[in-house]
């Protein structure tokens, strides 16, 4: 009898982990031939609820807003040499133009790019080019890193909190740079406000993302900030019932801000953006290079701002001038009137007091994503902290 | 007695018994390649199954698979390219398991190796500019030194203190992980990204695609094979001729089976013990050493989705032959390879496992048999 | 005990059979109510088949048996336990790492999932103040001496409400003082109506403890249901012994020449830790079989090993010609031509799954001509093991199966085919023909005379006493670690009272009485 019922379990233990595989679409990426084809490879699952979500949601946009073309993906794929082998089999499958959706698939991209000069090669957040058939695509997320650290220095403000704490994935100069710019828009709205940080050392590790925004909230944080995947923050933050409670601000994924404590969230509308891409490589009009997108291009979103989205319950009470700045800011990149530059134009000061940036000088291109100028030859670089954000550099 | 009656009844209509009873002879020599086909068929057919309850047609998939693991030169150049590694670890864990040392830490011994061979281009140990004649056995020489370090440690502790070497071992992997981040985020970094700086070319293994470019052979262009494929045939030739045919393969055979036998055949068990988990770990750490210089060419993290770990399951199948592990490896790097031909990606994982349960439950019958025998109404009590 | 007490065991016309011995033959056994019978006999007599039958761990090919009058059928040690039947086996079953009362509850069916085990741990506590056997019930195992696992082992037996338990060699593992309060407690628990069967091949325990005594040899009843009182340790020793005429085989008189081994006041631990060898002397010479007799656990496998160096011993020395056998690696003694037919086949002689090539050639494997440089040279490795397996008539299918498939007599062979052709000066051989058909004992016992004519030393250790008189041309016998004595005429009543620790020097010369006393 005993022995009938642990069968039983097994067997529906056994169903409960063919489901959630049931519940995805089945698919073998292949070429049609006539039509135009891409091919998307991410680096986590399509229903990660983070990164690669939302390049699975920019791939659809791509298949049902272009015409005649095939699109396909491919996921889970680790960075380094496990996805060489994939872009080289796409490749010699004859795919016309495939994403790289993570940092690490730069290399391998580069190399199989030289090895098949009439695929292209579209790799996301890197910064390698071959200026021919290798490109290199990222935009300017800083905006809405500042404009979430603006509304998030304007909730401690009215709560009466003067800390934010921010999870940053790794040392490298893309987390500083968004984390310097999320501290500009607080202190905005904040002056006295400080940020605590703490690196988790990956993109995606729901595990490790819930401890680094409790271990952050029981530092004294009051609203907790992401550079991972997961919307662990705004998940966490919702345990915090005493007082005013906490608030979490996720990334990366459009329909991520479902918590009751996400105060906003900054995302990535890459469909428009791959859109147009794909098209100008079929018409010849686009050449892969160095694509650094502002705001102009509709890539980017914040949560409770854009068409269709109601702002959540940490926003609705916020004075209308704090929420009309932002209105603006966004209508201004938008329209290509305010860049990133003008986001990072001095002062700059860090948080030793050094000035970074002075007085009417920018930084440029090559400072946003550099460590150490003297490599590259820039001029500033993304080596510092902002004022107000209390951390050794890494 | 009624029920007893009932009892008798029902087993009328039962007249044959199974029982399960352990094989007193020598399994025939064509049994176990027929076994290996039969629970391929049998695993094949359930994933077919499950493929087409997903919504899949399995001919067509399986007919894709085989032709990206396969079906060209192209595919074939990308499955033994991942073969090498495995075959590698394989081999490595195949000569530790013939003297019963569950040696877990091929993993671990595959980033030592990948470390060693780093350290001779970012050190550098040898200097900028050398060349490939210095930089390869330079680089493959340092990755198996730390890989045999890795291999010594648990050998080490398990010879002079009895330290069990699975729990060792399988620490030590973690460990190794952890030393090379410590090198990736701290010294080796490059402009603050967690990989080193690409290597030169010459510390690099040779490529097919560069013979291609250099002769300009329009077959080979492309293709990722490199040079690790002789490296790790030629290991697994030695290993054999070592393991079968030579006196210290004997004792490493003959102090796995029994090693109260081997005390008393005069054998230094301790000695062995530390020389083949160190010999495993060079074997490992040249996997690593290979993988660094032939497909990665930097020293980055995530280098490994289990090799090591995938190389137990290799030499389990392989019967523990060294020379078995090539094809073994082989179809398994296909299977990795074709495993991408089909999204999402649980279904291939779904498929190797079901390959896997099915070739390692088929062992069974190599030494049980199933006796079918009829029963007589009476004879039951 | 009065002879009028009810019987609570009777076992009727037993017979066992295993594939080519019977273990039992038509053997009655008795128990009363209340008393305390011993079951002697030497290892092999058949002792523990017929209580592992009473206990149900095997069923008899023939014969009765009745548990309190009623006609009993066990199938399963539950079936005996559940009418009253416990035995305690001489290794303890029992979790180190669980309590006294986990241990005594495992298995049972009561307490059902949820444990309330301060419940438990005082009914076992009070179990344990009734019968006299002291032990914490919430202590774990591992923190307890061997004589207090021992108490729990009895008390889980009683726990299950036996009344007849069945202790096998229960003061094998015990130091003195516990088996003193082991008595004790046996006593008191009879005083309370239980009945134990005391198992042993100790004379000196028997006549303390017992009331009645049954003795066994060969699987056959010598002494059935005897009173204790009146008994002489000199009678059961010649109960258990036998003193059949031995057939004689045809031996030449001994050319003892120089001494191929001499040891001398060895000193060894077991593998427990505890002395096996106290100050053992002798000496093997050039052409002479020397026997080691002695009932099992005494000491002779520890000395079969330290003189094949597997062993490390604490004082003493022990020399071959020039050579000190306790410094010099094992690879030495083999190459110097020390051979040795160790007790344990399976464990010790073989491994199982190599073929019978690498197993006969594992003695010399890294000589010439089988050794090649760091290579091996299959071709004359088979060759050398052909002509073994034709010169010692091992029976295989081919010389490339696994020795496990291997029968004990061929298997046997195999040990002695890669011992004797390796023996130059010295053969050790420990039951060499245990277990074995009386065509294979034959066969090896001439193997090893023929090593004595040619020359050789040999150390036979073996408990078949009439296999070691009709061999040996002297005898030593050990008791607990010592050399009791050294006879050269076979006299089997002087081995049989040193076999059980009487010296040679104590033992009072012949009584008429004596021989003529056998009763059974």
């Amino acid at each position: 009898m005993s022995r009938k019922v642990s069968i039983l379990f097994v067997l529906t233990a056994l169903l409960l982990a063919v489901v959630p595989v049931l519940a995805q679409d089945f698919q073998i990426p292949e070429i049609v031939e006539g039509k135009w084809n891409v091919a998307f490879v991410l680096i986590g699952p399509i229903n990660d609820g983070g990164w690669s979500q939302a390049h699975y949601d920019g791939a659809k946009y791509v298949s049902d807003n272009v015409d005649n073309v095939n699109v396909v993906y491919v996921e889970n794929i680790p960075e380094g040499t496990e996805s060489e082998q994939v872009f080289r089999s796409l490749a010699a499958k004859g795919f016309n133009v495939i994403f790289g959706t993570s940092f690490g698939f730069m290399d391998p991209m580069e190399a199989v790019a030289e090895d098949f000069p009439d695929t292209y090669f579209i790799h996301i957040s890197g910064y390698k080019t071959n200026n021919t058939n290798f490109g290199n695509l990222m935009g300017a997320m800083e905006h809405m890193k500042f404009l979430a650290g603006y509304l998030s220095g304007q909730r401690c403000k009215m709560d009466g909190e003067d800390t934010v704490g921010y999870m940053y994935t790794f040392p490298i100069p893309e987390e500083l740079r968004l984390g310097n710019a999320f501290m500009m828009g607080v202190k905005k709205t904040c002056p006295e406000c400080k940020m605590i940080v703490t690196p988790i050392n990956s993109w995606h590790d729901p595990v490790v993302e819930q401890e680094a925004a409790k271990a952050l909230f029981d530092a004294g944080a009051y609203i907790v900030f992401t550079g991972a995947d997961t919307p662990a923050p705004a998940i966490v933050a919702e345990s915090y019932k005493e007082g005013k409670g906490k608030w979490g601000i996720p990334y990366d994924w459009k329909g991520s801000c479902t918590s009751k404590r996400c105060l906003t969230l900054p995302y990535w509308n890459w469909g428009p953006v791959y859109a147009s891409i794909v098209e100008g490589l079929r018409d010849g009009t686009y050449t892969p290079g160095r694509h650094y997108f502002d705001g102009d291009e509709k890539g980017l979103g914040l949560y409770g701002f854009m068409e269709g989205e109601e702002l959540t319950e940490g926003l609705k009470d916020m004075p209308e001038e704090v929420l009309t700045f932002v209105r603006d800011y966004i209508a201004d990149i938008e329209a290509g009137k305010w860049t990133r530059f003008d986001l990072f134009s001095g002062p700059i000061i860090d948080n030793q007091g050094n000035v970074v940036v002075p007085e009417g000088e920018k930084m440029e291109d090559a400072d946003l994503d550099t460590f150490d100028c003297s490599t590259t030859g820039c001029k500033y670089g993304m080596h510092y902290w902002n004022e107000g954000i209390i951390a050794e550099l890494p | 007695m009624e029920k007893q009656a009932v009892i008798q009844q029902k087993r009328k209509g039962f007249h044959f018994r199974l029982q399960v009873e352990e094989r007193s002879d020598e399994p025939p020599k064509w049994l176990s390649p027929l076994l290996t086909v039969l629970a391929l068929v049998v695993a094949f057919a359930i994933a077919g199954i499950l493929i087409a309850l997903v919504g899949g047609d399995p001919i067509y998939t399986y007919s894709r698979m085989w032709k990206a693991a396969f079906g060209t030169w192209f595919a074939f150049s990308d499955s033994l390219t991942k073969a090498i590694p495995l075959i590698f670890c394989g081999v490595a864990c195949s000569l530790a398991f013939h003297m019963k040392i569950w040696n877990i830490g091929a993993e671990g011994q595959f980033f030592l190796g990948a470390f060693g061979a780093s350290l001779v281009v970012l050190a550098p140990i040898v200097p900028k500019g050398s060349s490939s004649w210095v930089y390869i056995p330079t680089m493959m020489l340092s990755g198996m030194i730390f890989g045999a370090l890795w291999g010594f440690i648990p050998g080490y502790l398990k010879a002079k203190l009895g330290v069990n070497e699975i729990i060792s071992t399988l620490m030590l992997n973690y460990v190794a992980v952890a030393w090379n981040n410590f090198f990736l985020f701290g010294k080796w970094s490059y402009q603050g990204f967690q990989m080193s700086e690409k290597f030169p070319k010459e510390a690099l293994l040779l490529r097919l695609s560069d013979i291609a470019k250099k002769y300009n052979i329009k077959a080979l262009q492309g293709m990722a094979l490199h040079l690790g494929i002789i490296f790790a045939l030629v290991t697994a030739i030695i290993m054999y001729f070592v393991i079968y045919k030579s006196k210290w393969g004997y004792e490493i055979k003959l102090t796995g089976d029994n090693p109260n036998a081997a005390k008393y055949a005069g054998i230094n068990i301790m000695r062995n013990t530390i020389l083949v988990m160190a010999l495993s770990g060079a074997i490992a750490g040249l996997a690593g050493a290979s993988e660094i210089s032939g497909v990665v060419k930097r020293f980055q993290g995530s280098i490994s989705p289990g090799y090591g770990y995938t190389g137990v399951i290799i030499a389990w199948l392989s019967k523990l032959n060294p020379l078995m592990t090539i094809p073994v490896s082989i179809f398994f790097g296909g299977l990795i390879i074709a495993g991408r031909e089909i999204q999402p990606s649980g279904i291939p994982k779904m498929i190797q496992g079901i390959i896997l349960v099915c070739l390692i439950s088929f062992d069974f019958f190599l030494h049980y048999r199933i006796r079918i025998s009829r029963i007589s109404a009476f004879a039951e009590e | 005990m009065s002879d009028d007490s009810p019987f609570v065991v009777e076992m009727k016309k037993i017979t066992k059979k295993f594939p080519g011995l019977t273990a039992n033959d038509n053997v009655d056994f008795h128990l009363r109510k209340g008393e305390i019978h011993a079951l002697l006999g030497e290892n092999g007599a058949g002792k523990s088949t017929l209580m592992n039958i009473l206990a149900g761990l095997y069923e008899p090919n023939s014969g009765e048996i009745y548990v309190k009058g009623q006609q009993v059928r066990f199938r399963s040690p539950r079936d005996a336990i559940k009418a009253g039947i416990g035995m305690i086996h001489q290794h303890f079953m029992l979790v180190p790492t669980q309590t006294v009362t986990e241990n005594i509850l495992l298995g049972l069916d009561e307490p059902k999932f949820i444990m309330n085990l301060s419940k438990y741990d005082e009914i076992i506590r009070q179990l344990g103040i009734e019968n006299n056997l002291i032990v914490d019930p919430t202590a774990y195992i591992w923190q307890l001496s061997v004589g207090e696992q021992q108490r729990v082992e009895i008390l889980k037996m009683l726990y299950r409400g036996c009344d007849i338990l069945i202790m096998d060699e229960p003061t094998a593992v015990l130091a003195p003082q516990e088996i003193d309060v082991l008595f004790n407690t046996l006593r008191s628990m009879t005083e309370k109506g239980k009945s134990i069967i005391f198992i042993s091949h100790k004379l000196n325990e028997i006549l303390e403890i017992a009331d009645r005594v049954t003795v066994l040899r060969r699987g056959k009843v010598t002494a059935a249901d005897m009173p204790i009182e009146g008994v002489t340790k000199e009678e059961l020793a010649s109960l258990m012994v036998g003193r059949e005429v031995i057939f004689n085989i045809d031996k030449s008189a001994c050319h003892a020449g120089e001494p191929v081994l001499i040891v001398e006041n060895v000193y060894a631990e077991n593998d427990k830790g505890l002395p096996a060898l106290k100050g053992v002397s002798l000496q093997v010479c050039a052409g002479e079989i020397v026997g080691i007799a002695g009932v099992a656990g005494n000491g002779q496998r520890e000395l079969a090993e330290v003189i094949a160096g597997l062993r490390k011993i604490q004082s003493g020395s022990i020399r071959s010609k020039d050579l000190d056998l306790t410094k010099v690696p094992i690879k030495k003694a083999i190459e110097e031509g020390i051979a040795y037919i160790p007790e344990d086949r399976h464990h010790v002689g073989t491994a199982p799954n190599l073929s019978v090539v690498d197993n006969l050639i594992m003695k010399n494997y890294d000589q010439c001509p089988i050794s090649k440089g760091i290579g091996m040279d299959e071709g004359a490795a088979r060759a050398y093991a052909e002509s073994l397996k034709d010169e010692y008539d091992i029976i295989v299918p081919s010389i490339d199966t696994p020795v496990r498939l291997l029968s004990g007599g061929n298997l046997q062979r195999v040990i002695l085919a890669r011992e004797l052709s390796n023996m130059k000066s010295l053969l050790i051989a420990v039951q060499p023909t245990r277990g074995l058909d009386v065509g294979a004992i034959e066969g090896i016992q001439r193997m090893l005379l023929k090593q004595r004519e040619s020359g050789g030393g040999v150390l036979l250790i073996s408990e078949e006493l009439e296999e070691l008189v009709s061999l040996s041309d002297r005898i030593y016998v050990m008791y607990e670690g010592q050399i009791m004595g050294e006879v050269h005429d076979g006299d089997i009543r002087k081995i049989g009272l040193m076999m059980t620790g009487t010296r040679l020097e104590d033992i009072p010369e012949e009584k008429t009485e004596v021989t003529e006393g056998e009763k059974a």
